[in-house]
């Protein structure tokens, strides 16, 4: 623990790392209570997104597309190691190869758990304010979907911290991040059948939140194939994993 | 005495450039050794590998007699190239962050602050700090947890001549606490004022090794000649203020101690008897000798 205490010292400190989760936290609230004003055929649409025990699956998957927001924001933290050459000095001051990473995976751990208690937070105000079943089941019955999100957090921003200690400079790991998630990853998906790519990591993890009334969707159309949130978890495990592995072999085998 | 850094045939090859070209050094404990050569000859990328954050081509370094590790890295302070914080922290957070990775005690912030002379700045963020002032706060961060071991990089880079005067002290101070220092420094003056040993360096290869008074001398160097030497030789011995003399085919040549001249030596072998049928001064440049050096065998 205390790595993570030497990485809060240096974070707690930074006023970019503070901008980027404020940004996280206002979009997210905006893109909420917008859409709890919208009203579709004279009934407001929050009445029903807000209904427990959905309301933590739509809350999921909603903040699954910000994902990349705090993928950016290890990016940041870990471009900044190399440009200040601060990477360097601390492995000169005694820390281990292993230690970066784990240092950084703590930091990781911290914001998946930020995120993770602001999601919960948002679920329980909207769904006092909305729901019509206040009851403890209804509340805890579907509370599971808030774990697979910090399994999906998680594994997003290890794999930015994969791209960080791969490129070095911010921007450009920023752009390959974003590439591979949003456009490469799923240009593969297109040419290989689903059988195979529903373990690729960004259709696994995206299959951890999974979009609310897939299931509905899939009675009439043919049901695209996807992991369930369970299996799902265990690759994103296996991948939280890979990337911490890949960022480790990095800087085994490169210069400072 | 015991070897605090052995260095065992390194080499380090950049795609084409042989950087360091099968090093070998020693370096005792209390010695102030210099590792001395012009730019690109090769000091960075040398103490960047026994620092572990260059990997090797070939070769083998110890610390201590053990493999690189957490516990060597405890017993060595070391300032690599350029001062590395972060911009946005200041002085005194960025001391703390080093202080809790070496385990060291966080009342010696303060302390190394005020030996550099930063204490009164120790609250503004690094970023604002002049090229001397970084250079500052590198060095107190090195001496955070009290190493036996300082390995400095141009430790005096940036900074103004009274700077460099402070930094040179106390380098000297820490050196006669009984501490060793691994100074890289491509500023011959710099080596010869500081240094007890030397390794000169040259596109990656070593090119002499030795105390600094064997291999660099600013001293004026005699020649004198008599017709009986050996006899010369004999007196050479007994006086007080000749530093160093070597017999050569007829002549032989010495270095005096400070504050004595070539008349000094005419007087004694005059004293003596002696009379001298040559007595040449040869003024040697420091950087006429440091050529040498590198020319020799390239
Ligand atoms: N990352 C790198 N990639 C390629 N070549 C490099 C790299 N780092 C250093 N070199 C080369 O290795 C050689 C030695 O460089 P090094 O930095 O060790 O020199 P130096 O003695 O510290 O010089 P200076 O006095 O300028 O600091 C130089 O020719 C340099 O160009
Ligand atoms: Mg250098």
């Amino acid at each position: 623990m205390n790595l993570l205490r030497i990485e809060f010292r240096k974070i707690l400190p930074y006023k970019t790392v503070w901008v980027i989760l404020a940004i996280y936290v206002v979009l997210m609230v905006l893109v909420l209570n917008a859409s709890s004003g919208i009203t579709i055929n004279g009934r407001q649409l929050g009445a029903d997104a807000f209904q427990l025990p959905g309301v933590w699956q739509r809350l999921s998957f909603l903040a699954s597309f910000f994902n990349l927001l705090l993928g950016i924001l290890i990016i940041v933290l870990v471009s900044d190691e190399y440009s200040f050459r601060t990477l360097r000095q601390q492995v000169i001051d005694g820390l281990s190869r292993v230690e970066i990473v784990l240092a950084k995976f703590y930091v990781i751990l911290a914001v998946a758990a930020f995120s993770t208690i602001f999601l919960l937070l948002l679920g329980l105000y909207f769904s006092l304010l909305y729901s019509t079943d206040h009851s403890v089941d209804a509340f805890f019955s579907q509370i599971d979907h808030l774990s697979y999100y910090f399994v999906q957090a998680v594994a997003y921003m290890a794999l930015a911290m994969l791209f960080a200690f791969l490129i070095k400079k911010s921007g450009l790991a920023i752009i390959a991040f974003i590439a591979y998630a949003k456009i490469v990853e799923p240009l593969v998906h297109l040419r290989i059948p689903d059988t195979v790519d529903k373990y690729m990591p960004m259709k696994a993890l995206g299959s951890l939140t999974p979009m609310p009334g897939q299931d509905l969707i899939d009675q009439f159309t043919t049901p695209t194939e996807q992991l369930t949130p369970p299996w799902a978890a265990v690759a994103g495990l296996f991948y939280i994993g890979l990337f911490l592995f890949l960022s480790y072999s990095l800087l085994k085998v490169r210069d400072l | 005495m015991a070897e605090v850094l052995d260095i065992n045939s390194l080499s380090k090859r950049y795609a084409a450039i042989q950087a360091v070209n099968q090093l070998s050094v020693k370096v005792e404990q209390g010695s102030i050794y210099g590792l001395l050569g012009p730019n690109g000859s090769g000091k960075t990328t040398t103490l960047g590998m026994v620092l572990d954050v260059i990997k090797t081509t070939a070769g083998t370094y110890s610390w201590f007699g053990q493999p690189s590790s957490r516990e060597t890295k405890r017993r060595v302070g070391a300032l690599l190239e350029t001062p590395n914080f972060y911009p946005y922290l200041t002085a005194q957070k960025n001391l703390e962050v080093i202080a809790d990775i070496k385990g060291a005690d966080k009342a010696n912030v303060n302390r190394v602050l005020q030996l550099v002379g930063l204490e009164s700045r120790k609250s503004s963020s690094f970023k604002g700090f002049s090229l001397g002032m970084k250079q500052r706060l590198a060095l107190a961060a090195t001496l955070l947890n009290d190493p036996e071991v300082l390995v400095l990089d141009e430790p005096t880079n940036g900074l103004d001549p009274e700077g460099i005067a402070e930094v040179r002290e106390l380098i000297l101070r820490i050196a006669s606490e009984g501490k060793t220092i691994i100074l890289a420094s491509h500023l011959l003056d710099e080596v010869e004022k500081v240094c007890t040993h030397v390794a000169v360096l040259q596109r990656g290869q070593l090119k002499a090794e030795g105390p600094v008074g064997a291999i660099l001398s600013a001293k004026d160097q005699i020649l004198i000649s008599a017709p009986n030497l050996p006899i010369v030789t004999e007196v050479l011995q007994r006086l007080p203020f000749i530093e160093a003399f070597k017999p050569e085919k007829d002549t032989v040549v010495l270095t005096l101690k400070d504050g004595y001249s070539s008349t000094d030596v005419n007087k004694a072998m005059f004293e003596a008897g002696i009379v001298l049928s040559q007595l040449v001064v040869r003024r040697k440049s420091l950087e006429a000798q440091f050529l040498e050096i590198i020319k020799s065998q390239s």
